[in-house]
């Protein structure tokens, strides 16, 4: 048995936001502008960053990532996440440790329908000829600064975009906590590859106390149709993810 | 149709000192076995810091080992993995020269590139490039194993000449391999006149589209070496017993320990965005229909595991899609104990082996090239 995820879920749970409901009607948005940098991390923290559900891959690894939505049913909003690799039995997830948002509206939406643990702070991704800067600022505090460096176009293909498992509490979780397991689709109109960058990395603004990013993997920028689908599946977040998930639709 | 073994030699937690000693000791008894009941090769893989699922990052000192301890079972060294900043292309060359003379000239040659970002990441090598190198390599190995001095400028590596030493026992070189996981994989193996040895698990139909191709393709190929090798091998689970519900369960208990392990491993398609890894590894291989943690898993067409009837039947179907040879896995994390896998080797060799094979030296699978 691979290695499994040791996070004491019940602290956490206390900031983890409620769902109204998994009856979450989607969210398709076109034009959507992602940044995503992915760094190995230090082996110290990958089990204790994971809930029991969720096993670390093998290199342990951390995504960063920052987006801008143009157009949504709350109005355009910004996105930055910091994930820890995972897998959820045998498929390769991401688990969201935080979120910030510059639209207080999309932190409580994204909150509420899709569990996402989300705060508002200027959060901003910019395209200069040489790099890609995403950054997220608090009171005039940097919590992350992350760069793509070098871009260079690819084919949009090769880009492998994992799932996202969010936290959050729900009517029926018995106290425990659930996993929403959020699985948009990628349409992407353009993309590139550089080297990834991070200079400010606020830790404990992204529950991330720890998470030491030990090696750079790689950097893209995609401008795609994406979104955020309904909810299929629900997993608890203390059981093993083989036999504790739960089919929605 | 030929029947081998392989070994990824996965050493499930919690390690102490005798875990890996114990796993290497039960394939070397399996090794011993095979050999006596008439299997004809064993292979074991090239890993790199792959925690659990492969513990094998020295094959050649564990061949070697196979080769001395057995007397006619062939040594699959593979695959081999011909990235520069992971083997040098004459170490390469010297160390599979060397297992050849060591075994009597039971060497067989797998090549391929590594698939997870585990290993590429760790050595510094570019996901980008390792077709390009992985090509440069398998052209130089036979001209490193058969001219008498050997120098090369290449993109990959450069070097003066060199008398490179020893030379492999059989002439004029052993039998080569490429590994074929990624689609087109196949087409390049055929092209340079290389075997295949498949290591996805099942999907009888598209593996039979695949090796017509590969069969139409080889026989207009420029090969690498002095030697063409229009072999397929494939790879397959083994678990055979009496009572065939027993064997089936066992089996997929098998199947799924293997799976489950080999998806915790980045995979370079993962981590690294590249066109040069159009496929995410053995995984979607395992469970092409699976986008729920909660979904079992499923069991491919063709799995050899149940009664000996019922292997019978799969091997048949391998061999009616055109496959030459199974290289079988015979354990993962040591799920199966010991002797139930040894009873499992006995079984096949005695109930399904006769069935299908005839010859009683194993042989290697070549025809010189331009003959």
């Amino acid at each position: 048995m691979p290695l499994l995820g040791t996070l004491d879920i019940v602290p956490r749970l206390a900031d983890a936001p409620k769902l109204d409901n998994y009856d979450t009607e989607a969210w398709e948005i076109a034009g959507v502008e992602l940044l995503s940098l992915t760094f190995e991390i230090d082996d110290a923290q990958m089990t204790s960053a994971l809930p029991p559900a969720l096993h670390p891959t093998i290199p342990p690894v951390a995504y960063f990532s920052v987006a801008a939505y143009p157009e949504s049913p709350i109005g355009p909003f910004t996105l930055a996440q910091v994930r820890i690799g995972c897998r959820a039995s045998a498929l390769p997830r991401g688990f969201l440790l935080h979120a910030y948002s510059d639209s207080p509206a999309a932190c409580d939406a994204l909150g509420r329908r899709w569990g996402y643990e989300c705060r508002p702070a200027d959060v901003r991704v910019r395209r200069y000829h040489d790099r890609v800067v995403g950054t997220v600022t608090v009171d005039g505090r940097e919590l992350m600064r992350a760069s793509l460096v070098d871009p260079q176009p690819i084919s949009g293909g090769s880009i492998f975009h994992v799932s996202t498992m969010n936290l959050a509490r729900a009517d029926d979780d018995n106290g425990r906590g659930v996993l929403v397991q959020v699985d948009p689709a990628y349409t992407f109109h353009r993309a590139e590859r550089g080297t990834p960058e991070l200079t400010m990395f606020e830790r404990a603004a992204w529950n991330a106390q720890g998470i030491e990013p030990v090696w750079p993997v790689t950097a893209t920028f995609v401008r795609c149709d994406t979104g955020f689908p309904r909810i299929r599946y629900v997993l608890d977040a203390q059981q093993l993810a083989r036999t504790g998930t739960r089919k929605l639709r | 149709m030929k029947f081998g073994i392989f070994y990824e030699i996965s050493v499930p937690r919690p390690w102490d000192r005798e875990s890996e000693r114990t796993v290497y000791e039960r394939a070397l008894e399996q090794v011993r076995l095979a050999d006596e009941l008439g299997f004809d090769q064993v292979w074991a893989v090239e890993h790199h810091f792959l925690e659990e699922y492969s513990h094998c990052s020295s094959p050649e000192i564990f061949l070697t080992a196979c080769a001395v301890q057995t007397k006619r079972i062939r040594v699959g060294h593979g695959i081999v993995v011909c990235v520069p900043q992971i083997n040098h292309p004459v170490r390469i060359a010297e160390r599979a020269a060397t297992l050849d003379i060591i075994s009597g000239g039971r060497l067989e040659m797998g090549t391929g590139r590594s698939a997870t970002w585990t290993e590429l990441g760790a050595f510094c090598a570019n996901p980008d490039d390792t077709k390009k190198t992985w090509d440069e390599i398998v052209r130089c190995l036979p001209k490193m194993w058969t001219q008498e001095r050997f120098s090369h400028e290449g993109a990959a590596f450069r070097m003066p000449p060199r008398a490179i030493l020893p030379k492999p026992y059989q002439k004029p070189h052993p039998p080569m391999w490429v590994a074929i996981t990624s689609p087109g994989t196949e087409i390049d193996g055929a092209d340079r006149g290389l075997g295949w040895l498949g290591l996805t698990f099942g999907g009888l139909e598209e593996q039979e589209k695949r090796i017509a191709e590969y069969r139409r393709r080889i026989k207009v190929c420029e090969p690498v070496g002095d030697v063409v090798n229009e072999q397929v091998n494939t790879v397959n689970f083994l678990y055979c017993h009496e009572d065939d519900a027993t064997g089936v369960a066992t089996g997929r208990r098998l199947q799924g320990t293997f799976g489950y392990m080999a998806a915790q491993l980045l995979s370079a398609r993962e981590a690294y965005p590249t066109p040069s890894y159009p496929a995410l590894g053995l995984l979607p291989q395992l469970r092409p229909d699976a986008d729920s943690p909660g979904d079992s898993v499923r069991v491919p067409d063709g799995l050899c595991i149940g009664s000996p009837e019922r292997i019978i039947e799969a091997i048949k179907k391998w061999e009616s899609v055109g496959a030459d040879r199974v290289n079988f896995l015979l354990n993962a994390m040591e799920v199966v104990p010991q002797k139930e896998v040894l009873a499992s080797l006995r079984l096949f060799a005695k109930e399904v082996m006769p069935q299908f094979t005839k010859s009683e030296k194993a042989e290697p699978a070549t025809a010189l090239a331009g003959t």
